[in-house]
């Protein structure tokens, strides 16, 4: 018999969808005029929540306020829309883009579930296979794609991996910066203390960056993006420049590809 | 290093910073006939005797009778030739500090002073040998510059900027067998200009003299043994000081430490402490130097080592300060 009950790992996956991903939402309602307009005037409350008997539900809720989002963790009152998951696995499954069983309460608001599911359809951008011709979106790709990699990698930390916790605690501050040459709303960083991380958009200027990762341009960062390239070849080919300790840019990409098998099953 | 040189890299390792300087000015001797030496019954210890032999008439031993030494270098400076007086920092520095402020300096004369057994590099001869506040006083003589070598081939390469450096230089050397820091002379040494030795991101560490060299070596064992990324800047010149790179230290690093063979007081550290209360940004910062007191008497590694001025003692202060938090910063929640 399979036990529905969940794992860690099935959690700490749903977690950093709910958590590292859904926030990223904000960005694409700034970024994508078509689907910003699509929310204009929106006032309501859409619910993610998934059923964990051990640890305790698991939701986050997207609140929308006159069109601006709002991510909310946790259980909101009064959703205009509810999705329910049997188990954080399957929530996880369907964030992941699998198919997974959900129930949807609030399943009248036809209107509000397809905006909402434009909205989510445009975080495929970030999956290995979305291949976009278009300069705007291919743009949006490399944005998610290095917000998505500061952001997961400090909720990664903050969930407890033990790894990442041991990798975060023997270090003093520091900040390792992602971004793309020229394009200055491209960039977020990572910062790390005793354990402590904090991820932000943008270029930290309180002080050096002790790693930079500095993509040549949006052309150059879309192949490391899809996995065509691995990250030594872009820095051979010079799409990468790594600045800074080779040894810690390592570790950084190791544990890049320890959340995405995570989140990705 | 100027032409015609005839030591190499390899001498170097059994040359005084003294030894090199002595043959330097030989050579620059040949280019500028305005150069005279001076010194006052030392010529021999500080070198400059190397000149007196290759240049009898164009030097002067005053005797043992410093003050009058520097008001001679006075006279022939404002007759236009370039003088290059040489003796112990403690004998320029206090006993002939009068004659170096008001002849000298209030005249912004270009008179070179290269003081021989700076710090405790003669730790052996006792007090009233080491100088241990000979930077800050020179530092506080206007127009006065100031530098301090970080080896052999920068003392040569000072003493060759020096002389077509306009006013007042005070060169301060060490006396013992040193360890060259640099592989040869063309890192870009510039009068004012520091030299990052070693790149770093977690903690800088601002060095003049012998102290340079052991924190390019503390740096590679902080790496190796705690992953710190320690950035070394060579402080040669400590007046006017590189106040750009001390700012950027202080941006990019946000902890600095300084290291000196020199009182904690009136030196390269409070040189830097200066600047990082004028920028106005945090900044953990740590003075290492002799500690406001007048230094054992022993060998210079011995004394190097008790005062924390060795590669040994270099890494024990850095893991000290990056223990220390600077600043309230404890926000961790993300921003997006």
């Amino acid at each position: 018999m399979v036990s529905d009950m969940a794992p860690d790992k099935d959690r700490m996956a749903a977690q950093l969808f709910l958590q590292a991903l859904f926030p990223l939402l904000k960005v694409v309602l700034e970024d994508n005029r078509n689907i910003r307009k699509k929310f204009e005037g929106v006032n309501a409350k859409i619910q993610f929540v998934a059923r964990d008997d051990r640890e305790g539900d698991l939701g986050a809720c997207l609140s929308f306020d006159n069109g601006t989002l709002e991510v909310v963790q946790g259980i909101c009152p009064d959703p205009a829309i509810a999705f329910k998951f049997s188990s954080v696995k399957r929530m996880a499954a369907m964030l992941a883009g699998k198919p997974a069983l959900v129930r949807i309460g609030g399943f009248y608001r036809i209107g509000l579930i397809f905006k909402l599911l434009s909205l989510l359809m445009s975080l495929t951008l970030l999956m290995p296979t979305a291949k976009p011709k278009d300069p705007a979106k291919k743009r949006l790709k490399v944005k998610l794609s290095i917000y998505m990699m500061a952001a997961s990698l400090s909720r990664y930390n903050k969930l407890g991996d033990p790894e990442i916790n041991k990798w975060t605690g023997k270090q003093p501050e520091r900040v390792y910066q992602f971004s793309v040459t020229g394009e200055n709303d491209i960039a977020a960083y990572l910062r790390v203390k005793a354990g402590n991380t904090q991820a932000g958009p943008g270029r930290y200027t309180k002080r050096k960056p002790f790693v930079h990762m500095q993509f040549r341009g949006i052309d150059e960062a879309i192949p490391v993006m899809l996995n065509e390239i691995n990250m030594v070849e872009a820095v051979d080919k010079g799409y990468l420049s790594l600045e800074g300790s080779p040894e810690y840019a390592r570790d950084l990409g190791n544990f890049l590809m320890r959340i995405q098998t995570l989140v990705m099953g | 290093m100027a032409e015609g040189l005839t030591w190499n890299v390899y001498d170097a390792n059994t040359m005084t910073q003294a030894d090199i300087y002595g043959d330097v000015l030989c050579l620059l001797g040949e280019k500028y006939d305005r150069i005279v030496g001076l010194s006052a019954d030392l010529a021999k210890s500080t070198k400059i005797g190397k000149f007196a032999e290759k240049y009898p008439h164009r030097f002067f031993n005053a005797g043992v009778a410093e003050q009058n030494m520097f008001g001679m270098a006075a006279g022939l400076a404002l007759s236009g030739l370039i003088p290059v007086v040489s003796t112990m920092a403690v004998f320029t520095t206090m006993r002939a500090a009068e004659q170096v402020r008001t002849d000298i300096c209030y005249q912004n004369l270009n008179v070179k002073i290269i003081a021989t057994h700076g710090g405790i590099s003669f730790g052996q001869a006792g007090t009233t040998h080491q100088c241990t506040e000979d930077i800050a006083i020179m530092r506080s003589m206007a127009n006065m510059t100031v530098v301090v070598p970080a080896d052999g081939i920068e003392c040569g390469n000072a003493v060759i900027a020096c002389i077509e450096h306009p006013g007042p230089v005070y060169i301060r050397i060490g006396r013992g067998f040193d360890p060259t820091c640099y592989a040869d002379d063309k890192y870009g040494f510039e009068i004012g200009k520091s030299v990052e030795i070693v790149p770093g991101s977690d903690i800088t560490l601002i060095c003049c003299g012998i102290t340079v060299l052991q924190a390019r070596e503390a740096a590679r064992i902080l790496k190796e043994s705690n992953g710190l990324s320690v950035r070394v800047i060579n402080m040669h010149t400590i007046k006017p000081l590189d106040t750009e790179a001390v700012r950027k230290a202080i941006a990019e690093t946000r902890r600095i430490i300084t290291f000196e063979d020199h009182n904690i007081y009136g030196g390269l550290g409070s040189a830097v402490a200066e600047v990082i209360a004028e920028s106005g940004r945090a900044c953990a910062f740590t003075r290492v130097g002799i500690p406001d007191c007048y230094s054992l008497v022993g060998y210079p590694e011995d004394l190097y080592h008790h005062y924390k001025l060795d590669a040994d003692g270099i890494v024990e202060k850095v893991r000290e300060v990056m223990g220390k938090d600077f600043e309230e910063e404890e926000n961790w929640e993300d921003g997006f």
